[in-house]
């Protein structure tokens, strides 16, 4: 647990850089929606002139945009998603990198601590930031669409909305966590890691594009957390939220155990 | 029984040999030199002790517990000197300490006081401020606040200035005075002599010569240069010169024994200039152990 005190301190102003810009970058869309709702028909002959590959990208096509939740899912949904698996990329890979890359794991090995206690904090820490990660946004938008007047909408929907993103952050943590034993510097992992994400994303949004291309999108884990899929059936696929939670936790158990093998070249 | 057993260790990184069939048996007590040029094998013997690495094979024992299964035991009555250790950014040498501390069961607070007394530590300061006899001297309060049975030391001395090498020196004096167990690293051969009890030597990664310190003393060996006019002179004919060879009309001879002989000696010539040096331990070792090691 000592280890966890330290990382929970030392990571904490990242963490809420990260989630603030996000919660208040929501805000900020909540409350511009009522504005424009105002003016539908404006919006709608607006969204017409998109092309048509933006539309299905963005999910436009599927989505009401002058519904507050299709506005939100639209506008907000993939900025939490994407910015946020990126933030638990860059957590996930440097947790683990950062103590071999500045050669502090020499520090830490040389106490009384196992290696597997070690990579449990770190995992813990990352766990405890992801859940207040979407905590502190969730709370953000929520507040926006009580305070602002956005119309009616379903809060149960709304709560799986910002409930979502968590599952596929956890997915891209558990990659950084495995890319940070595959890459001992700590830059090589952190690339590595966001490449992922920004790959698997626009592997996503090919899929969404062509009809042919849909089976793609199954390799990504964006397919599995989709606004308009929650929006329209008014809660999230409980199988692929649990099927998320497991390939993490796989990935997360095989770095924990490669890591205890694992010899520590500094 | 041993504080230290190694038993035919061998660490391969892939096909690289880091040590092979290495054999150590350090007792309560003593203050053990483990001695080698640079790349040799002391930090991987070191690591492998505290399972940093694992072996390829062999197997080894730090205070009766298993190396790679009882680590983590081991290491909370270890302490470890690194190399070259990297310390958190973001910390005040204080913030170091505690945290360090925090990992035992025992309060560590008040020898902690006392270890920055004595080096003379500014705890306030960052430590990536730290120079680096400074950043030494925290690996050196990291290693001792726990009052471990054994300590590991791997370079403990470069960085520090001789003051604080003295000082140094002193405190594990009265540590071991106190019952600690002390492997001490090095590839400074003069060192190894002040303060060790035995000695190991590794070369490539293989353990060459296990000697008392008392033997290893008489052992007195020099690097004599002497230049000469006379070709009469052969520096191969001096009782005592394992090494010698002659460029630009100056001996280069390497010396063991009584350095009153060799004077001697030289007394029946007309030398020109005399220099008398402490060789390096490369130097010993290609003249000297590695003919002994390959008998």
């Amino acid at each position: 647990m000592t280890i966890l005190r330290r990382e929970l301190g030392s990571n904490l102003r990242g963490l809420l850089i990260w989630a603030l810009a996000l919660a208040l970058l929501n805000f900020w869309m909540v409350s511009i929606f009522p504005g424009m709702a105002a003016e539908g028909a404006k919006l709608e002959e607006l969204t017409e002139m998109y092309p048509e590959s933006m539309m299905k990208m963005f999910n436009m096509d599927k989505l009401n945009f002058s519904d507050p939740l299709g506005f939100y899912g639209v506008e907000s949904f993939f900025m939490v998603v994407l910015f946020g698996s990126i933030f638990a990329a860059i957590l996930g890979s440097g947790l683990l990198a950062k103590e071999e890359d500045e050669k502090t794991l020499e520090f830490l090995l040389a106490r009384p601590v196992s290696r597997g206690e070690i990579i449990r904090d770190k995992v813990l820490c990352w766990v405890i930031y992801m859940v207040l990660f979407n905590v502190i946004i969730g709370i953000f938008t929520w507040l926006g669409f009580e305070f602002f007047d956005v119309g009616a909408f379903s809060r149960a929907t709304l709560f799986f909305l910002v409930l979502a993103p968590l599952f596929v952050h956890l997915i891209f943590g558990a990659m950084g966590f495995l890319s940070a034993l595959f890459f001992v510097r700590r830059k090589a992992a952190l690339s590595m890691s966001i490449g992922l994400v920004l790959g698997l994303y626009f592997l996503n949004a090919i899929a969404l594009l062509s009809e042919d291309m849909q089976f793609l999108g199954w390799f990504s884990p964006f397919r599995y957390m989709d606004a308009a899929d929650i929006v329209n059936n008014g809660g999230i696929n409980w199988t692929y939220a649990l099927g998320l939670l497991l390939v993490a936790a796989v990935m997360v158990a095989v770095a924990g155990i490669l890591y205890r093998k694992r010899d520590i070249a500094i | 029984m041993p504080v230290i057993e190694t038993v035919g260790l061998t660490k391969y990184y892939g096909k690289t040999k880091g040590i092979e069939n290495v054999n150590l048996q350090v007792q309560e007590g003593e203050i053990f030199g483990f001695i080698g040029p640079n790349g040799a094998g002391k930090s991987t013997t070191i690591r492998t002790l505290l399972n940093f690495i694992f072996p390829t094979a062999g197997e080894a024992r730090v205070l009766g517990l298993d190396v790679v299964r009882q680590s983590r035991e081991i290491r909370a009555q270890v302490g470890y000197l690194a190399g070259e250790a990297g310390y958190y950014d973001d910390m005040k040498v204080k913030d170091l300490l505690a945290y360090a501390a925090r990992f035992y069961k025992q309060d560590c607070a008040s020898r902690i006081r006392e270890l920055v007394d004595i080096f003379d530590l500014d705890v306030m300061k960052p430590v990536h401020s730290l120079s680096l006899g400074n950043k030494k001297k925290v690996g050196i309060v990291l290693s001792l606040l726990h009052q471990p049975q054994l300590l590991i030391l791997d370079e403990p001395t470069s960085g520090l200035d001789p003051l604080m090498q003295m000082r140094f020196f002193e405190v594990l004096q009265e540590e071991n005075s106190r019952g600690t167990t002390i492997f001490f690293s090095s590839h400074v051969l003069s060192e190894v002599q002040r303060l060790c009890h035995r000695v190991a030597i590794i070369k490539d990664g293989q353990i060459l010569k296990i000697e008392e310190m008392e033997q290893l003393r008489s052992n007195q060996f020099r690097k004599v240069r002497i230049a000469i006019d006379s070709d009469e002179f052969n520096g191969n004919a001096i009782p005592g010169v394992i090494h010698a060879a002659r460029e630009n009309g100056i001996w280069h001879l390497l010396f063991k024994g009584d350095i009153n002989q060799l004077l001697r000696f030289l007394s029946e010539y007309k030398l020109v200039d005399l220099w008398l040096e402490e060789p390096t331990l490369e130097e010993i070792f290609l003249h000297y152990y590695e003919k002994e090691g390959a008998e």
